[in-house]
């Protein structure tokens, strides 16, 4: 992988420059603690020194509510009209968030491929940036800290520059097209970016031990803590709605009032919203709100694991700074992982 | 296929749900090519009072006798009865003080004249006759409502959203006002539909469209304890739309116990 060096002052014409690849979106403070991707009309707007944006960059891919077909009598099914093929660089994604893809990539491109995914994956380029983490990042214990593949750039972060990986020949060209803005790497760039990697581990906080977790789940399976969960639990999907790898789905009919025409639609759906283990009869097969707790975390942490190999939480920390109830997934798994907890 | 028969009405409210369906101005010509709407005192001069009906919208709570009267007519007359907005779906408003004596509130409302009416607890629709369906809101959302009505002819139950406010305030990317800025916000607890929309203003979410299905009220009253409110604001706050929801009752005569 080539690496090259972007001094900081010429972030600003580097980002500038790549509006021909497509429209840009960076991240951008919305309020004192809260960042969102957005897009970038204003440069001086974009924030790369963020903790965490609202929602993943999955919006960009699977957005919240979306058109999947319209249907009339005379002309039978249409595709929507948002167009699918738009350019974007999505610029400022952190390491989690681009594990948080790849995992997408991995449900949606199954046994039946989701199109409206891929083809918004096709048209956008990601350039990945480093990040100091939080008191609510556990990805180095998810093995999402740091990421090889998935971008086209990825600027790490060394105060004065940022070391930039070329990873596809779309962030080749990217660096091509503003040749005169990048520098060659020196023996000290080379021993300032080895300090700070060696440095990383001593800002993290907090960690999951993922050792053994999927059969220390299973032997946990009745455990009391899901019973807790479910007492201090809402259920109000927010944890579903910010985490970079819920991918579940809602679809239904809009019918417009001739009762012809109407739109298939989708909205992002939750394990914790009661009607979604709801069947044809009336049967719920996770009725208590206990179990559909005790579900989200063995999908991520144990249904996952056997399905793909590896859990399927990238240690964002976005459900542990939304929950209203303050449910945090480390104390969870901390709990369920201690001899003394009965 | 002949066109639906059916009723608009208004018990006590504020015949905002009315003004809603009025408010559909772009809409209103398609509504009449598949509606065939014989009573609606708001919007017609001539009302069939007695005709039978496929669908009766009924806004607003039960007050009054009378009201209760006129309800299960309405409910007599009608294959499928809607309860529209909160008032109808939840008692509303008016309900806030149902542990106050009728007497003692029409005292201090109309004094003297309130001698000349009878009054009762406010009670939502389904306390006195079968509900079909229930679009809640205060007032109702004219999407939900067209919907609702394009799937009843269709001959379909209509599929609104069941899930809390806190979902569609955080898929528009809201700083959360709860947990960020300590504001008294019943998002988490209160059915979504809305859009967020008060959240998108940044005016926390007052529950006026009454509770999610399943509400965890304790854990609510939890957190909005620990960020410094009493168990009197949020009772307050929760009782001003839906006093006689179950899980209102629940919680507060469970308090009341202890």
């Amino acid at each position: 992988m080539q690496i090259v060096k972007l001094p900081k002052e010429n972030l600003d014409k580097f980002v500038g420059s790549l509006s021909k690849f497509g429209e840009i979106h960076a991240p951008i403070k919305k309020d004192e603690n809260t960042y969102l991707f957005s897009k970038i009309e204003d440069l001086s707007k974009i924030e790369l020194n963020y903790n965490r944006t609202i929602l993943p960059p999955k919006k960009y891919f699977l957005p919240p509510t979306e058109t999947i077909f319209r249907f009339s009598p005379e002309k039978g099914y249409e595709p929507p009209k948002d167009n699918l093929n738009r350019k974007y660089v999505l610029l400022g994604v952190h390491s989690c968030d681009i594990h948080g893809l790849k995992i997408l990539d991995l449900v949606f491109s199954g046994t039946y491929v989701d199109n409206y995914y891929f083809t918004r994956r096709k048209n956008t380029s990601i350039i990945g940036v480093s990040c100091i983490p939080d008191d609510m990042c556990f990805c180095r214990s998810m093995e999402t800290d740091f990421v090889e593949d998935g971008f086209d750039l990825f600027l790490s972060d060394m105060d004065d520059s940022y070391l930039v990986r070329i990873a596809t020949s779309l962030g080749d060209d990217m660096v091509r097209a503003s040749q005169s803005l990048f520098k060659e790497v020196d023996k000290e760039d080379i021993a300032e970016y080895k300090r700070k990697s060696n440095e990383m581990k001593n800002y993290f906080k907090i960690g999951l031990e993922l050792y053994n977790l999927p059969e220390i789940m299973d032997l946990e399976y009745e455990s009391k803590i899901w019973g807790e969960m479910g007492e201090k639990c809402l259920s109000c999907g927010t944890c579903s709605m910010v985490c970079p790898t819920c991918y579940c789905y809602d679809v239904f009919d809009e019918l417009n009032l001739d009762g012809k025409t109407g739109e298939r639609r989708r909205r992002w759906d939750s394990c914790l919203f009661k009607d979604h283990a709801l069947v044809a009869g009336g049967l719920n097969f996770r009725k208590e709100r206990s179990s559909r707790v005790k579900n989200r975390y063995f999908h991520k942490q144990r249904g996952f694991v056997a399905q793909y190999g590896r859990p399927s939480c990238v240690g964002c920390g976005r459900c542990i700074q939304s929950c209203p109830a303050k449910v945090d997934i480390v104390e969870v798994i901390t709990k369920i992982r201690s001899v003394d907890y009965e | 296929m002949a066109k639906p028969k059916v009723g608009i009405f208004g018990i006590t409210g504020c015949a905002g749900e009315q003004i809603v369906i009025l408010n559909c101005e772009d809409q209103l010509m398609d509504i009449l090519k598949i509606l065939d709407i014989r009573s609606f005192h708001t919007a017609l001069s001539e009302n069939d009072e007695k005709c039978d009906l496929d669908i009766a919208f009924v806004e607003g709570a039960v007050v009054q006798p009378e009201e209760e009267i006129l309800l299960k007519e309405i409910r007599k007359r009608s294959r499928l009865l809607i309860a529209l907005g909160t008032c109808a779906v939840w008692g509303g408003v008016a309900a806030m003080k149902n542990e106050v004596s009728r007497e003692r509130l029409k005292d201090e409302i109309y004094g003297p004249a309130g001698k000349i009416f009878e009054s009762i607890p406010a009670q939502p629709l389904c306390s006195f006759v079968k509900v079909d369906f229930s679009i809640s809101g205060c007032p109702i959302e004219k999407e939900q409502f067209l919907q609702a009505v394009a799937s009843l002819v269709h001959g379909d139950i209509p599929i609104l959203p069941k899930y809390a406010v806190c979902t569609e305030c955080k898929t528009n990317e809201n700083t959360c006002l709860l947990l960020e800025k300590g504001g008294l916000c019943l998002g988490p607890i209160t059915v979504g539909g809305c859009d967020a929309r008060c959240l998108s203003y940044s005016i926390p979410c007052s529950g006026c469209r009454g509770p999610v299905e399943e509400a965890n009220v304790a854990s609510e009253v939890e957190i909005l304890k620990e960020k410094g409110f009493t168990l009197g604001d949020v009772h307050n706050q929760l009782r001003t739309f839906a006093a006689p929801a179950e899980a209102l009752q629940t919680y507060f005569a469970k308090r009341g116990r202890e």
